[in-house]
C-alpha cells in the first residue's frame, strides 16, 4: 500500500469517526423534541381519585400548552394482557396535562402516556408507575324506590323468625328426651 | 282383637323386613349404582383437572346440564315435605303410608341438587366466595339461605315423626342387629317411651313443623326461579316465574313420589299398605297440577307472544319450530296432556297407568328445566350469532352419577330407617276400625306402637 492510499484510508476513517461522533451527539435531539416529566401521587387507595400530571416542555424550556396526552394502563384480565386507554388530557398554559383517575384494582399500575410533538407531530412516549392499596367494593347499586323497612334487615328478621321456630322445635326434642329419661328413672315403661 | 293384633304384627314385620333381610339383588343394585357414581367421580376429576372447558358450556351459554339438573332436583324435593305437610295439615288420612317415602325423597333430592351447584362452579373452593363476597341484594344469597333452611327443616321434619318408629326399631331389633344400628336407633329415638309428656311434645313439634315447612318449601323454589327471572334475559323476564316454578316443582315431586312408591312397594312387598288408592289419589293431584302447568304455559307464551318484544320471536322459533322443538313438544304433549288423559281414562286409572304417567312427567319436567336454562341462554343479548350447546360426556356422566346417587341414598335409607310411618299407619287403621268396634273393646285393642300422637 503506497502513501497516497494509506492517507486516503486514514482520511476516510477519520471522516467516518467524526460522523459517528456527531451522530451520537445529535441522537437525543432526534429521539425527543420535548422534555417530559410525570407526577403521580405517592401511593393511593382503590376508589380514591388520583391526579396524574404530565409536564411537557420544549427543548428551550418553554411550556407546551394545547398538546393532547393519551394515558394507557397496562392491564390483565381473564388471561389476556394488554393496554387500556384510561383517558386523555390537554396541557394547559403551564404545559401540564392532568388526568383524574380512580383505580378499580389494588396492586402495581404501569402507565404509558403518548403525546405528539408540536411541529412535526412525531408521537413520543413516557412511562411511569404507581402502587394502589385497598380492596373496597366499589359498585353500589341504587334502589329505584326506597321503601322504608324493605331492606336486608327485613330479610334477616324473617330468617331469624324461621330459625327461632326451628330452635323451638329443637327444644321440644330436648323435652322428649328429658321426659323419656325421667320415665326410665321412675320405672320401666312398656313402649310396645 | 286377635285380628287387630295380627294386623299390627304384620305391619311391624313389614316395616322391619328391609332391615332384617338383605338379598343378593340389593347388593347387585348397590354395586351397579356405586359403579355409576365411580364413573361420575372420574368425570368430575377430569373436570377438576382441565376445568370447565371439558363441558359444552362457554361464555355465551354458561349454564347447561348441571343447572338444569339442580333445578330439577330442587323441584322434586317438593315431593316429600310439601306434599306430606299439605296432606297432614288437611288431615288426609290416606297419606300415612306414603309420607315417609315422600320425606326421604325430599332430603335426598336436596342433597343431590345442592351438589350440582358445586359441580357447576368448576372450582369447588369458589363456593366460599358466596360467603366472603356475597351481597344481601343477590338472589344467589337468597337461594343459599332458602335451601339451607329448607334442608334443615326437611331433615327435622323427616326425623321428628320418625322418633316413635325408631323407638320401635330400637326395642324390636335390640341385640339382633349390628352394633352401629343399635346405637343409631338408640340415639335417634332420644329416649322415646311413649308417655303422655313425650306425645304432647312430639305432637306440638310436628304441628308447628308441618305449617312452617310449607312457606319454606314455597320460598325455596320461588327463589330458585328468581335466579333466572331477576336477570335481563328475554325468555326469563316474567313475574309468573315464581308461581310457575313452584307449581312445576310440586308436579314433578308428586311424579317422582309415585315412581319411588311403585319401586319400594314392589321391592318390599308393601301392597297391603301402599294400595292402588294411593297411586290414584296422587294421580289426581298430579293431573290437577298438570292442568295448572298448562294454564301457566298458555298464559306465559300468549302474553310474551302477543307483545313479541325483541328476542321473543327468536325464542319462540327455537322452541316451537327449530332447535328445541322436539323436546318442547314432548314436554307439552307427553308431559302435560298425556298424564291428564291417563288419569281421566278408567282403563288406565290404576297403578300401572299412574306409574307410566308419573314416568312421563319426570322425564318431561327434566326436559322443561333443560329448555328453560339452555334456550334462555341461547337468545342473543347483542347482535351476535347465537351459539349452540351440546353436553359433553363429562356432563352426561355427572348427570348419571347424580341420578345414581339419588337412587343409592334412597336405597340405603330404606335399609336403615323405617320406610313406613308405623305409628301413623296404626293410628289411621285404628280410626278406620273404631266406628265398627264397641268403645270399650276399641280402647282395649288400641295398638301401642309408640303410643300414637294424634297428628
Amino acid at each position: 500500500m503506497n502513501a497516497i492510499t494509506r492517507r486516503a484510508v486514514r482520511t476516510a476513517l477519520s471522516v467516518l469517526a467524526v460522523g459517528a461522533i456527531a451522530t451520537a451527539m445529535a441522537s437525543p435531539a432526534f429521539a425527543s423534541h420535548v422534555a417530559a416529566s410525570t407526577t403521580v401521587p405517592d401511593g393511593g387507595r382503590v376508589g380514591e381519585v388520583l391526579r396524574i400530571a404530565v409536564d411537557l416542555r420544549a427543548e428551550d424550556g418553554t411550556q407546551l400548552p394545547g398538546t393532547t396526552v393519551t394515558f394507557y394502563l397496562h392491564m390483565a384480565f381473564a388471561g389476556v394482557a394488554g393496554e387500556a386507554e384510561i383517558g386523555r388530557a390537554v396541557t394547559d398554559e403551564t404545559g401540564v396535562a392532568n388526568l383524574a383517575y380512580r383505580p378499580r384494582l389494588a396492586g402495581h399500575h404501569e402507565l404509558r402516556m403518548e403525546y405528539a410533538t408540536p411541529g412535526d407531530g412525531e408521537v413520543e412516549v413516557i412511562t411511569t408507575a404507581f402502587d394502589v392499596t385497598g380492596g373496597e367494593q366499589l359498585y353500589q347499586s341504587a334502589a329505584g324506590i326506597d321503601v322504608p323497612g324493605v331492606d336486608s334487615g327485613l330479610l334477616m328478621a324473617v330468617l331469624a323468625l324461621v330459625w327461632s321456630i326451628l330452635l323451638w322445635v329443637g327444644f321440644r326434642l330436648v323435652a322428649i328426651a328429658r321426659a323419656g329419661s325421667s320415665s326410665s328413672a321412675s320405672g320401666p315403661v312398656q313402649t310396645q | 282383637m286377635a285380628a287387630l293384633s295380627e294386623w299390627q304384627a304384620r305391619l311391624e314385620e313389614t316395616a322391619l323386613a328391609p332391615i332384617r333381610r338383605t338379598g343378593r339383588r340389593f347388593w347387585l343394585l348397590v354395586a351397579f349404582l356405586l359403579a355409576v357414581i365411580g364413573w361420575g367421580a372420574y368425570a368430575y376429576l377430569v373436570q377438576l383437572r382441565d376445568g370447565l372447558i371439558v363441558t359444552g358450556m362457554r361464555d355465551r351459554i354458561s349454564w347447561g346440564l348441571y343447572i338444569a339438573t339442580f333445578v330439577f332436583f330442587i323441584g322434586i324435593s317438593h315431593a316429600g315435605t310439601l306434599i306430606s305437610a299439605i296432606l297432614r295439615v288437611s288431615q288426609a288420612r290416606w297419606r300415612t303410608p306414603v309420607t315417609r317415602m315422600a320425606e326421604f325423597v325430599t332430603v335426598v333430592a336436596l342433597i343431590c341438587g345442592a351438589s350440582f351447584v358445586i359441580i357447576d362452579l368448576g372450582r369447588p373452593d369458589r363456593l366460599l366466595n358466596v360467603f366472603v363476597y356475597g351481597r344481601w341484594q343477590s338472589p344467589i344469597i337468597w337461594d343459599v339461605l332458602a335451601i339451607t333452611t329448607y334442608l334443615t327443616g326437611s331433615v327435622t321434619y323427616l326425623l321428628i315423626p320418625m322418633i316413635p318408629d325408631l323407638a320401635l326399631f330400637r326395642d324390636r331389633l335390640g341385640g339382633s342387629t349390628s352394633r352401629w344400628r343399635g346405637w343409631l336407633y338408640r340415639v335417634l329415638a332420644i329416649g322415646w317411651v311413649g308417655n303422655e309428656s313425650q306425645k304432647r311434645s312430639l305432637g306440638s313439634a310436628i304441628g308447628v313443623l308441618m305449617i312452617l315447612i310449607i312457606p319454606i318449601a314455597v320460598s325455596v323454589h320461588t327463589v330458585v326461579s328468581w335466579i333466572f327471572a331477576m336477570t335481563m334475559r328475554v325468555p326469563w323476564d316474567s313475574a309468573l316465574f315464581g308461581a310457575f316454578f313452584v307449581a312445576g316443582a310440586i308436579f314433578s315431586g308428586i311424579a317422582i313420589l309415585i315412581v319411588v312408591m311403585a319401586i319400594l312397594r314392589r321391592a318390599y312387598h308393601l301392597d297391603e299398605y301402599v294400595t292402588e288408592k294411593h297411586f290414584v289419589y296422587l294421580g289426581y293431584i298430579m293431573a290437577a297440577f298438570a292442568a295448572i302447568m298448562i294454564y301457566a304455559n298458555i298464559s306465559e307464551l300468549l302474553v310474551h307472544g302477543y307483545k313479541l318484544r325483541e328476542g321473543v320471536e327468536f325464542h319462540f322459533r327455537q322452541l316451537f319450530l327449530a332447535e328445541f322443538a322436539p323436546l318442547f313438544w314432548f314436554y307439552l304433549i307427553g308431559g302435560l296432556v298425556a298424564p291428564i288423559l291417563l288419569v281421566l281414562f278408567p282403563a288406565t286409572r290404576n297403578v300401572r297407568g299412574m306409574v307410566v304417567a308419573a314416568g312421563l312427567v319426570v322425564v318431561a319436567m327434566w326436559i322443561e328445566r333443560y329448555i328453560i336454562v339452555v334456550s334462555g341462554m341461547r337468545v342473543p343479548l347483542m347482535p351476535y350469532e347465537p351459539r349452540d350447546y351440546a353436553p359433553t360426556w363429562v356432563e352426561w356422566s355427572l348427570l348419571a352419577a347424580g341420578l345414581a346417587l339419588f337412587a343409592l341414598l334412597i336405597t340405603v335409607f330404606t335399609k336403615v330407617f323405617p320406610i313406613i310411618a308405623v305409628w301413623e299407619v296404626a293410628e289411621d287403621h285404628e280410626a278406620t276400625i273404631a266406628p265398627h268396634v264397641p268403645e270399650s273393646t276399641a280402647a282395649a285393642e288400641t295398638p301401642k306402637l309408640a303410643g300414637g300422637v294424634g297428628r
